[in-house]
């Protein structure tokens, strides 16, 4: 007892930490497990960035250290631009599919003359207690080629010809982002929704005086109203856009032959299958530094740290 | 255990309400016709509501329809959802719950032998054999391995929470009781993290994959819960710390003025009170480990396999019919949805509450 007594008093004596900051000490095995498990990986993957590891050398402690010769080799390679220019692509598609998904629903739930908008709202959250593995896996099934597949059937009762969904380059592409949609969507109707709520009866009312028809009042005012919200979550979720590594991998890993291949799972593959654990970790440690940058001018514009201000 | 009853409360509200949903509604058209009737309400409106209300009632449908068809499928009979091009089916052609029984497998508790000696004697204990479920006994054969997965999963998930729980619940408590140097810096940290961190993962997998494989720790299910653990931390304790922030203060300082130490505020106020808090960590952490599957999936190998690695290893194998790929998906989703909706539920209930009615 009297050692942790003494060690206490010499931390209490030190002038960085003073007395009134004990509770640190409840604080730092959490932060210093969360450290051990995302701040070691992240520095290791740098210096792997660094190296020509692969399984064969990494594991007997030879991998040799090469510079920037990974970066170079994976900036000059146009596997690698293609996987940007279609991960950014993708971004693009998917934003606009969830946010325009999201606000449909949204004014379909929150309708004046909808009956039962509660257990509708009810209803549509579901799919986020969903695990993303069985949601995806689930939609691969949707999307199958075999008899049971439910995109071909509904194509068959439309009376036209079945579509090899995941063996087709912009098929696949298109698969990629109505699963991304359904994924999504529960998280747009929310935010979409509590904008809608918020939007005034005021303004409403006062645009119907002035003969102003459901168009135009959408236009006008409910758009202005809920457009910082909506834009907040279409960050959130083109960030997670960015990060799919689920849908690809599962669907067909990122095919048909390597066209699309979003930027994870480029990097992931590039390691895990062609054994070039030094390019993946360069890949990997771009794609961050891009979604890094990303965030933070968005951070920047829309403060989306702001919670932390009034704790 | 009064969080046990107040979600058997909540429970039985949902219950009562559904169950007077009909009654409601039937009530309110009732009274709709006598408007009709008496010309207080044009008929033209009501027609309107209706059709609005009825196309509202398809989008919802339609949203949920990929779900209601894996449904269908999980009870189909296995050739028919197959091999049959028959379209769209709105119930399955041939209900049956084979694909299901696949999927749990028998029931069966061995009996055991059990000797002890006792000075020179020696007693033998032959434990009865428990029988729940025999699936040979409806004609099905070869099970899934859905049970060595779940137990996979269980002796991962148990010791994630364990762990998380531990790192979680004091770091909430100082991050919302106390100042300390540092202390709004790690705050900013855990909220960044949270809200752009979530793909990290991925991309730090190799990093993390090759420092296992050198510590020895890959296919290892305890490394992996204290991964689990780890990543839980950041949301975990931001949200149990908000949840105590709800807790007023003057209840604190009532205590200290009776003279109470600050350990037994804790234990005694601020945990009990924040019993729903700590619930909802609790699931959450639980499902981090439970649904995570892409770093499960490269560090574990074929025989620690979790739940959500397993449902992923059915993907390509052709020899699986669909009907019983769908019933093993629905196994492992379905409680999972029950909870997390709950839990989803009840955080925002939570999150009102003022340590009022404690």
């Amino acid at each position: 007892m009297s050692v942790v007594d003494s060690a206490v008093e010499r931390v209490a004596d030190s002038p960085v930490v003073s007395k009134d900051d004990l509770p640190l000490l409840l604080v730092l095995p959490g932060l210093f497990v969360f450290l051990a498990f995302m701040l070691f990986p992240v520095l290791y993957l740098v210096y792997l960035s660094f190296t020509n590891a692969e399984p064969a050398t990494l594991f007997q402690g030879k991998e040799q250290w090469v510079g920037l010769a990974n970066y170079v080799t994976v900036l000059s390679d146009g596997q690698f631009w293609n996987s940007m220019g279609v991960t950014w692509l993708f971004v693009a598609t998917s934003v606009a599919l969830k946010v325009l998904v999201g606000l449909g629903i949204g004014l379909v739930v929150t309708g004046e003359r909808v009956r039962g908008k509660r257990f509708m709202r009810a209803l549509i959250i579901i799919p986020l207690g969903l695990p993303g593995i069985f949601t995806i896996t689930i939609w691969r099934g949707i999307f199958s080629s075999a008899e049971f597949g439910l995109a071909n059937q509904f194509l068959q009762m439309a009376g036209l010809d079945s579509i090899a969904w995941l063996s087709e380059r912009w098929m696949a592409f298109l698969a990629y982002n109505v699963t991304e949609a359904w994924l999504a969507y529960p998280f747009m109707v929310i935010i979409t929704v509590s904008a809608l709520q918020d939007v005034s009866e005021e303004l409403h009312e006062a645009a119907m005086i002035d003969g102003a028809g459901f168009f135009a009042r959408f236009l006008h005012v409910t758009l202005p109203s809920i457009k910082r919200p909506v834009l907040f979550a279409s960050i959130l979720t083109a960030a997670a856009s960015f990060q799919q590594f689920l849908i690809p991998y599962v669907f067909n890993q990122g095919g048909p032959s390597r066209t699309n291949e979003l930027l994870i799972v480029y990097g992931y593959r590039e390691a895990f299958r062609f054994q070039k654990y030094g390019e993946g970790a360069a890949i990997m440690l771009v794609a961050v530094a891009v979604i890094g940058v990303f965030m933070m001018l968005n951070v920047k514009k829309g403060q989306l740290a702001d919670g932390v201000d009034d704790a | 255990m009064s969080v046990i009853s107040d979600i058997a409360a909540e429970l039985a509200d949902d219950a009562r309400a559904a169950a007077m949903a009909p009654v409601e509604s039937v009530k309110d058209a009732k009274y709709t016709l006598e408007g009709i009737r008496e010309g207080r309400v044009s008929p033209a409106t009501v027609l309107k509501t209706a059709g609005i209300t009825l196309g509202a009632a398809v989008v919802v449908a339609l949203l949920l329809f990929p779900l209601y068809w894996v449904a269908v499928g999980a009870f189909s009979g296995t050739g028919a959802s197959l091999y049959s091009s028959s379209g769209i089916r709105l119930w399955p052609a041939d209900p049956t719950i084979e694909p299901f029984l696949w999927v749990i497998g028998d029931l069966i508790v061995p009996s055991y032998r059990i000797s002890l000696g006792l000075g020179g004697y020696e007693v033998f204990l032959q434990t009865p054999e428990l029988t729940f479920l025999d699936v040979s006994q409806y004609g099905v054969t070869e099970t899934s391995e859905f049970k060595r997965f779940f137990a996979n999963s269980l002796t991962v998930a148990i010791p994630t929470v364990l762990l998380a729980m531990c790192l979680i619940v004091p770091s909430a408590y100082a991050l919302s009781r106390r100042q300390f140097i540092g202390r709004s810096k790690v705050l900013y940290g855990y909220v960044l993290f949270t809200q752009i961190g979530g793909g990290l993962g991925v991309a730090l997998l190799i990093a993390l994959y090759a420092l296992f494989v050198q510590f020895g720790f890959n296919d290892s299910k305890l490394a992996l819960s204290a991964y689990y653990a780890a990543t839980a931390v950041p949301f975990n304790t931001w949200l149990l710390k908000t949840y105590m922030d709800g807790i007023p203060v003057s209840y604190e300082e009532a205590a200290m003025i009776d003279g109470a130490p600050s350990w037994k505020i804790v234990t005694e106020i601020i945990l009990p009170l924040s019993k729903a808090g700590l619930a909802t960590v609790f699931i959450f952490t639980f499902l981090t480990g439970w649904t995570e599957f892409v770093v499960a999936q490269t560090l574990l190998s074929t025989d620690n396999y979790t739940l959500p690695v397993g449902l992923y290893s059915l993907v390509g194998r052709y020899s699986i019919p669909w009907a019983r790929f769908s019933a093993f998906a629905l196994t492992f989703a379905a409680p999972i949805m029950l909870i997390y909706l709950f839990a989803q539920r009840y955080i925002e209930g939570g999150l009102s509450f003022g340590g009022m009615e404690g």
